[in-house]
């Protein structure tokens, strides 16, 4: 990549100094436990939702993706509209109300909290932390080596010296700013994202000529798409795939539903919305929130699938072609190509962002789960005082760990981690989250149970069944010398479409025939939720 | 439909633009409601 280092150098120095200024800030405004864990409860609406936007896009939402659209063409709209509408506007209008409200009724301070406090069970919010503690820094370590590889191809740093310096510059402001850091700086950074989204949508679109043009343009090329892929159902860039194909099966399955809805039970989402003092922000954190996603995910998977339309007029070939098959390169080779060098560098900063903002959160989901909600809450049953110390520990542990899974854990392993992750989340504890806060006839043994069928069943199916990531973890291979156990369209079947109603199913019988929670304690949970 | 034949993404593209204004509108007409103040008891 040929890019002017000084004004990159320089464009990414001043980032970095406001990165710092506003995490010294967060380091400022953090007085007691709830600023640091839940940054006081009194965040401002327009940070609510540009943090919650910012921590649900990775760059791997706009390059992964993005790339994924460049092959598979634009039904992964489909996932921009569930990103839109399940993603923001059911997640803060149907769950983030309750949630806050309960959060606040219970005094709890991070996910695995208000479940364990709504059920009564330390067991709970033990077991969410370490399962936390467990799967996310897998979930991280892809993000961490995607972010790290960009530092290095753009300031032309070593690999390893990137990795360590982008680690340490966001560990120091989460450990001592806490969710507060977290938020102003992610803020910051969904702001770079916004605009760097929205002027990559606007010169794609004017490179070809118009919105109905470049369209059109794709349209015309379907005749180009490789034979390996029309036999997968591929019929075009600008048309779902055949019903019922495999390719189908994995646009609708896993991408569309898997990461659409899995995102309702992301630890890291489901604090933000504890972060607010009432209803007033969570509707205005709408208004931001659906234009933001519309411009990170509904821009990356147009733009992804229209670079076919672009490479065909300049290169005659299709995206897939020049990013020589990987797909992940799809999005560099276009800014690279297409986008003048300015942009160029602001869109390696909106990168550089996007990876900042996904991780700060997670270091700090992942610190609470294994410092307060496993060790001091399970281990200890609350019987030290020091959460914010306890705290940075467990953040300073799962980075190390995180860090060392990114050196250690071979590519094939780490890649599917953001899917096994939302899988896992969606089955463990999604049934439980929406008993927790709709259903007051759930039990604690339904939401336990619920908690353990939806945790095994997914990683079963991971493990076992679906074959993009079976086959690569090895574990039936190893067990039955079959690389997995179910064969045909079972093998393109997301975990989510089995475990999460299983675990659901499950969650409501064990419930009935259980002794419903005691009254008083409903009507704490309860209080002022109509 | 914007040079686009499959009436699904078509429509989807659409329906991206009118839930992303959908939100702002929900946002404005709900701007004031909800202040802690005057939550049900």
């Amino acid at each position: 990549m040929v890019l002017n280092t000084a004004i990159l150098g320089i464009t990414v120095l001043i980032y970095l100094m406001i990165v710092f200024y506003l995490g010294w800030l967060g380091y400022k405004r953090t007085k007691a436990i709830d600023d640091y864990m839940v940054a006081g409860r009194n965040i401002h609406p327009y940070i609510l939702a540009l943090s919650y936007g910012a921590t649900f896009i990775s760059t791997s939402a706009i390059v992964g993706f993005g790339g994924a659209a460049g092959a598979l063409g634009m039904g992964l709209l489909w996932l921009a509209l569930m990103n839109i509408v399940v993603g923001i506007f059911i997640a803060f209008v149907i769950f983030g109300s309750r949630t806050r409200k309960m959060g606040k009724n219970l005094q709890a301070v991070t996910f695995p909290e208000l479940l364990g406090k709504r059920f009564n069970s330390r067991f709970i919010q033990g077991f969410s932390g370490i399962l936390i503690g467990i799967f996310m820094p897998l979930y991280t370590g892809i993000v961490l080596i995607g972010g790290a590889r960009f530092v290095e191809t753009t300031l032309g740093i070593n690999y390893d010296v990137a990795l360590m310096i982008l680690t340490i510059i966001v560990a120091a402001y989460v450990i001592t700013g806490g969710l507060i850091a977290v938020m102003y700086t992610d803020a910051l950074q969904g702001t770079l994202m916004f605009v760097g989204m929205a002027i990559l949508l606007v010169f794609t679109y004017v490179r070809l000529g118009g919105v109905v043009e470049a369209h059109q343009a794709l349209t015309n090329i379907a005749y180009l798409v490789p034979e390996s892929l029309v036999k997968g159902g591929h019929m075009g860039w600008t048309a779902m795939p055949e019903f019922g194909s495999p390719i189908w099966w994995n646009l609708v399955s896993t991408l569309v539903l898997g990461v659409g809805i899995g995102v309702l039970a992301q630890p890291q989402l489901v604090v933000r919305f504890m972060t607010v003092k009432d209803d007033k922000a969570l509707n205005r954190a709408v208004f931001v929130g659906g234009p933001f996603i519309l411009m990170m995910t509904g821009v990356a998977f147009t733009v992804g699938a229209l670079s076919n339309a672009y490479f065909f007029q300049k290169k005659d070939m299709i995206s897939l072609a020049v990013a020589g098959g990987n797909t992940d390169l799809i999005i560099p080779e276009f800014i690279n190509s297409a986008m003048p060098e300015m942009f160029v560098v602001l869109f390696m900063l909106v990168l550089l962002a996007a990876a900042m903002s996904t991780l700060s959160s997670q270091y700090h989901t992942m610190g609470t789960a294994i410092g307060h909600d496993f060790y001091r809450q399970y281990i200890k049953k609350g019987k030290i005082s020091h959460t914010v110390d306890v705290t940075k520990i467990g953040i300073a542990l799962t980075i190390l760990a995180s860090v060392v899974l990114a050196y250690v854990l071979p590519i094939s392993i780490i890649a599917p981690a953001t899917s096994i992750f939302f899988g896992l989340c969606a089955a463990a504890f999604l049934p439980m989250y929406i008993g927790a806060i709709f259903w007051k006839r759930m039990t604690k043994e339904g939401a336990i149970a619920s908690m353990l069928v939806g945790t095994f069943s997914s990683l079963s199916w991971l493990a076992f069944v679906h074959a993009k990531e079976a086959a690569p973890l090895g574990i039936s291979q190893a067990l039955f010398g079959k690389a997995t156990l179910l064969t045909g369209t079972w093998t393109v079947v997301d975990p989510i479409l089995v475990a999460t109603p299983l675990a659901m199913l499950t969650g409501i019988v064990v419930s009935l025939f259980t002794s419903p929670i005691a009254k008083e304690h409903l009507e704490k949970c309860f209080y002022k939720i109509r | 439909m914007l040079g686009i034949d499959d009436p699904q993404i078509w429509v989807v593209y659409i329906l991206c633009v009118l839930s992303a204004i959908g939100c702002m509108i929900y946002g404005a007409l709900n701007w004031n409601k909800g202040a802690e103040d005057e939550e049900v008891e």
